[in-house]
């Protein structure tokens, strides 16, 4: 009865689309009606991706047909829109519209008072649509077209309170941290489709191994086209040296914060690196993107001990945790990586609107030292959070720890040993600035007035971070894990374990790992206490010295960017170009013109009317022709 | 009559009974005007919806012979190639002549004028007559000097008048002499573009001819499309001329170097066109590249949105350069979809202008609080002018590179980036600039007109630009055909598949 459940899936991309263009058109100012659209939508989405998942399942099949519809053929180019319902797509999908959908409602309650309430659900919806396209994409161009719309909803949203500066300034920096990576993006896929007649993934995938068995292995043209497809994800997931423009993204509203900047647009590029890691395989591209996802982690973690307002510390650890799935797919381990964006996506989203849930009881307050002692106001908030932050932090039997823990593995079996220890230095960075951050938060004394006259999220705030916390608490061992290992492992299927078997599979399959990622959890833990515990100042400042200065000043890139390496490069020759163009061009114009206009006002003088001027002329005419007649 | 002959008749005959109009009947005058435009809309809208993508040839045909010793006939009729540019021409008209309502002196002779521009511009696209094909663009080109002396913007409006006037009758003059030269080098002995194709197809013109005609046209039209170096009018002349003025001549009339490249510089010249791929590559980028790092350093948002119209230009000449089926079709995709955005942006300055009376982007900011729709839609238009997938922009960008890049990576890459990076650098920077941040004292009176037939320009171009973005096949497929028959045998059959695969796909598709 399911054979033909396919064309359903367009019940996945568009309803976000339908939302969007009618609440821009028509219920804008309907501020009630347009959030009942807006999630209505997602609902539908998320109900079809259930039942589609549920078929796939069911039917045991590697993927349903893909349902398709022709976007543009010329010649031996040929695109379509056309969406491709396997595991991983359809896993991703039940990420993205259950999650989004949790962050729809709390929106609904957190945006509440704003007075462009109508415009956020249409921006929300916006990006959904783009997200579900990005997940469902077949092909490298529509993953192109939707990669671009995610930009701008991101830009949108991020700008939402555009009459701050810093809002201004933070969405154009991410929308042109996002092209640069586009630009590349755009190119590997133009390089792919000249190698391989193709941007189709199913098409291109035999013709990789083709070409494989025929060069004998990789070239550098492979490599190249590897490095400048992972240039889109190091845009969009924000890696280094893109990283900059994630952490300024915390401008717009902390539910947005929550989908766009941790959940789901950021992952979009692990995700994408999976869906072609059949290219980046065999490119010899990987250990390049492995350091780069390492160093990110590192440098992220870093920063994050240092910083004092709740969203950015937020902000960094994810940049960080996006670090760690990239170096997951850069050791091998794709099915690692989307595991871990899986959980990170429950915990991250549930502490950003725990986050979220905290600044709107204080009345927009975002630093962590004007806070404190909110453990018994907010007790919802405050055991949330706490799951969240444990299971950020791998503590076991919480869902990070599986996951981070099968990146660890990934690393340790791909023999990086470099990347094994800087992963563990990672994992220990990270529960270190997690509790820093819940210590000061819920413990201690108010630090502020506001602190004191805190309480509780109403509830359609409060129950997505239930929901939220519940998946963060067992999403490690509900088989998540094996889904994504069956479908990236070659031999086939991966059997099914038992719920005992999965709990401490861990532990079994690569204790090191596991044991390793356990102490430096505990390590972390309990230097925060040794530092944190009753404190109201930050005591490692005096400590560190120049490097806490640094550290909180974000090592400085974005300074480095602003005034050295962009002035120096594209603005000098945009200075040159218009230059050239003011004096140059338009002087060679001018001067042109000029020399006509001279020569025919030279002219005129010959034109003066006295007749004497004229036959003076003649005559001399007259005399120079007979000069040359008779006396030559 | 072929329906052609109506929409380009009918704005001619409008200007005329405007001329027996008392000049106090200004609102008369505003509705004919209005009327006309969009009656002649209306109908490129239906030729295009009943245009046959399979057909051969030429449609909606009328053939009237004029001097028979030379020639010389009214000859009209589509193919792929021009159908969607008569679209857009016959949608920015109604546009242009809705904006109009800000001219506020001399209304007669501005409706006059806009009407014989308009049925210039679409009669040179009609037209398969070399004579009536050049004799339509220059009645088209002469008003936008008088509209740009008469009615323009600004203090440097008679010099812009000056340079834009003698640049451009330069380049028409140049372009003029490649024609005759190529009437009479062909020995068809007639102005007759089907049958001088034909004509050329069976006795190929010399190399030499060649060699000297094509840098003519080349250079004669690339001047009026504002080719690289001979830019500079473009932005001044945008500039000081009044916006329905600069949305009719930025949108449309500018294409007419553009499609006169293709209509019949490529098919008559393809030796030549070869051998001047590399030469118009580089001198694209001139555009694409050059041009743009200069409207990234723009402070007028009029200058900024020339500038970057000039740059889109580069596009369409790299899909020329191409020479080969999916970049030509990009070229002609981009021509269209710039004549929709440029004609927008260029109503949106106009309008902004008329609100605070500067387009100085220091001086404006936080807008959109007080320009909610104008606002929107600058924005939209603002990332469609940046290549946002869903504008029609995207679609023949993105097609333009493909076709370039197997034969110009370099130029091709530097394009990429070029679109990608320095077209969203100026783009969104015009946006904080003059929408985004704290909203100046200065500006809090700036109100939005209300008035419904106010929003209807914008809407309609909006529209035409995510129609085509959305659905690009509408156009693809019209002029995927028209494009082959113009290239050379050999390189029209692109389909070279490099794998099995995609071999079986392309045969199931046909």
């Amino acid at each position: 009865m399911f054979e033909n459940a396919e064309p359903f899936a367009w019940l996945i991309l568009l309803p976000p689309l339908v939302a969007a263009g009618i609440i821009a058109m028509f219920t804008r100012h309907s501020r009630r009606l347009s959030a009942q659209i807006s999630i209505s939508a997602v609902i539908i989405s998320f109900v079809t991706t259930v039942i589609l998942f549920g078929i796939l399942r069911a039917s045991g099949a590697d993927s349903l047909r893909p349902t398709s519809i022709n976007w543009l053929w010329i010649g031996d180019l040929a695109v379509d829109i056309s969406l491709k319902l396997d595991h991983l797509s359809l896993a991703m999908a039940l990420v993205v519209t259950g999650v989004g959908g949790l962050i729809h409602i709390y929106s609904a309650g957190y945006m509440r008072g704003d007075r462009a309430y109508g415009r956020y659900f249409a921006c929300l919806s916006l990006f959904m649509f783009s997200m579900l396209g990005i997940v469902l994409a077949d092909n490298f161009v529509m993953m192109f077209i939707f990669w671009e719309l995610v930009g701008v909803s991101s830009y949108l949203l991020i700008g939402f309170w555009y009459e701050k500066e810093a809002a201004g300034d933070a969405c154009k920096k991410a929308f042109l941290c996002n092209r640069i990576g586009d630009a590349g993006f755009l190119l590997g896929i133009l390089l792919v489709w000249s190698m391989f007649g193709s941007v189709s993934f199913a098409e291109v995938k035999p013709a990789v191994a083709a070409y494989l068995a025929a060069h004998g292995g990789t070239t550098t043209m492979l490599f190249l086209a590897g490095l400048l497809i992972f240039c889109g994800a190091v845009g969009k997931s924000a890696q280094f040296p893109l990283h900059v423009w994630l952490p300024d993204a915390m401008e717009g509203p902390t539910p947005v914060s929550a989908l766009i900047h941790a959940a789901t647009m950021v992952a979009a590029g692990v995700y994408m690196l999976c869906r072609v890691y059949f290219l980046l395989e065999p490119s010899g591209a990987l250990p390049v993107i492995a350091w780069v996802g390492g160093f990110t982690a590192l440098l992220a973690a870093v920063i994050a001990v240092q910083q004092n307002d709740i969203k950015r510390i937020l902000a960094y650890s994810t940049l960080s945790q996006l670090g760690y799935m990239v170096m997951a797919v850069g050791v091998g381990g794709p099915a690692a990586a989307m595991f871990h964006l899986t959980t990170h996506a429950f915990f991250k989203a549930l502490l950003f609107l725990g986050a979220g849930s905290v600044i709107h009881a204080l009345h927009h307050e975002q630093n962590i030292w004007r806070m404190g002692a909110l453990k018994n106001k907010m007790p919802v908030t405050y055991w949330t959070f706490m799951a969240g932050t444990l299971a950020l932090c791998g503590f076991p039997p919480l869902s990070g720890f599986y996951s981070k823990d099968g990146i660890l593995s990934a690393a340790l079996n791909s023999h990086q040993i470099g990347l094994f220890i800087l992963g563990v230095v990672v994992a220990m960075l990270t529960t270190f600035y997690m509790f820093r951050l819940a210590l000061v938060v819920f413990y201690g004394g108010e630090k502020s007035d506001a602190a004191g006259h805190a309480h509780e999220s109403p509830r359609i705030m409060i129950w997505p971070l239930r929901v939220l916390a519940v998946l963060s608490i067992i999403g490690g061992f509900i088989g998540i894990g094996t889904l994504y290992a069956s479908e990236f492992n070659a031999e086939g299927a991966v059997p099914s374990m038992g719920f005992a078997a999965q709990l401490l599979e861990p532990f079994s399959a690569s204790p090191l790992g596991a044991l390793f990622g356990l102490f430096a959890v505990i390590l972390g833990f309990s230097m925060t206490f040794a530092c944190y515990r009753g404190r109201v100042t930050d005591p490692l400042p005096e400590k560190l010295g120049w490097l806490s200065r640094a550290m909180r000043n974000r090592f400085y890139f974005d300074e480095f960017y602003e005034r050295i390496l962009i002035p120096c490069t594209q603005e000098a020759a945009a200075k040159l170009a218009d230059a050239f163009d003011r004096w140059i061009i338009f002087g060679i114009v001018r001067l042109s013109a000029g020399c006509t206009d001279l020569f025919g006002r030279a002219l005129r003088q010959v034109q003066s009317g006295s007749l004497q001027g004229y036959a003076f002329t003649l005559v001399l005419g007259v005399a120079i022709v007979l000069y040359f007649v008779l006396v030559k | 009559m072929s329906i052609l002959t109506y929409i380009i008749g009918w704005p001619l005959v409008a200007a005329f009974l405007l001329c027996l109009v008392p000049r106090d009947y200004k609102f008369v005058m505003r509705l004919v005007a209005v009327v006309v435009t969009f009656i002649v809309m209306v109908l490129a809208v239906k030729m295009f919806w009943q245009f046959d993508n399979n057909a051969e040839g030429f449609q909606y045909e009328q053939h009237a012979t004029w001097v028979r010793s030379l020639g010389i006939g009214y000859h009209v009729g589509v193919d792929g190639l021009n159908a969607g540019l008569i679209l857009m021409g016959a949608v920015v008209a109604f546009a242009a002549s809705l904006v109009s309502w800000e001219i506020r002196e001399r209304e007669k002779e501005f409706y006059i004028l806009l009407l014989v521009m308009t049925g210039g511009i679409l009669g040179a696209f009609a037209s398969l007559d070399l004579f009536f094909f050049y004799f339509f663009h220059e009645l088209a080109l002469v008003p936008t000097f008088i509209m740009i002396g008469v009615w323009g913007r600004g203090e440097n409006k008679n010099y812009a008048t000056f340079q834009i006037t003698l640049y451009l009758s330069l380049g028409a003059l140049i372009s003029l002499v490649g024609l005759i030269a190529l009437y009479l080098r062909s020995g068809a002995n007639t102005f007759d573009i089907v049958e001088l194709t034909n004509h050329v197809r069976q006795n190929p013109l010399s190399t030499a001819d060649q060699g000297f005609i094509f840098p003519l046209l080349l250079f004669g039209f690339g001047i009026l499309i504002s080719l690289w170096p001979f830019h500079t009018w473009a932005p001044l002349g945008y500039g000081s001329a009044p916006t329905p003025t600069a949305m009719l001549h930025a949108g449309v009339l500018k294409k007419f170097g553009l499609y006169g490249l293709l209509r019949i510089a490529l098919p008559l010249m393809p030796g030549a066109v070869a051998q001047w791929a590399h030469v118009i590559a580089w001198l694209c980028l001139g555009n694409i590249l050059y041009c743009g790092m200069v409207a990234m350093r723009q402070k007028n948002l009029n200058w900024l949105i020339g500038y970057s119209s000039v740059a889109h230009m580069g596009f369409v000449f790299l899909g020329i350069a191409s020479f080969n089926l999916i970049g030509v079709t990009g070229a002609v995709l981009v021509m269209i979809a710039h004549g929709f955005l440029a004609a927008l942006t260029f109503a949106l300055s106009g309008y902004l202008e008329k609100q605070t009376g500067t387009l100085e982007i220091a001086q404006l900011g936080g807008l959109l609080r007080r320009l909610p729709f104008v606002g929107c839609v600058l924005i939209m238009a603002m990332f469609a002018g940046c290549g946002l997938p869903g504008f029609a922009n995207f679609a023949g960008e993105v097609t333009v590179f493909f076709g370039a890049w197997k034969k110009f990576n370099l130029i091709t890459s530097l394009a990429v980036w070029s679109a990608l990076v320095i077209g969203a650098v100026y783009m969104t920077r015009a946006i904080r600039g003059i929408l985004h941040g704290p909203l100046p004292d200065k500006w809090m009176a700036v109100v939005e007109s209300t008035w419904p037939l106010r929003k209807v320009p914008y809407l309609v171009l909006l529209t035409s630009l995510l129609v085509f973005g959305f659905f690009p096949g509408l156009l693809v497929d019209k002029i995927k055909p028209a494009v082959a028959r113009i290239l050379p045998v050999q390189s029209a059959s692109a389909a070279r598949p490099a794998t099995g695969t995609t071999m079986a796909l392309a045969d199931q598709r046909r």
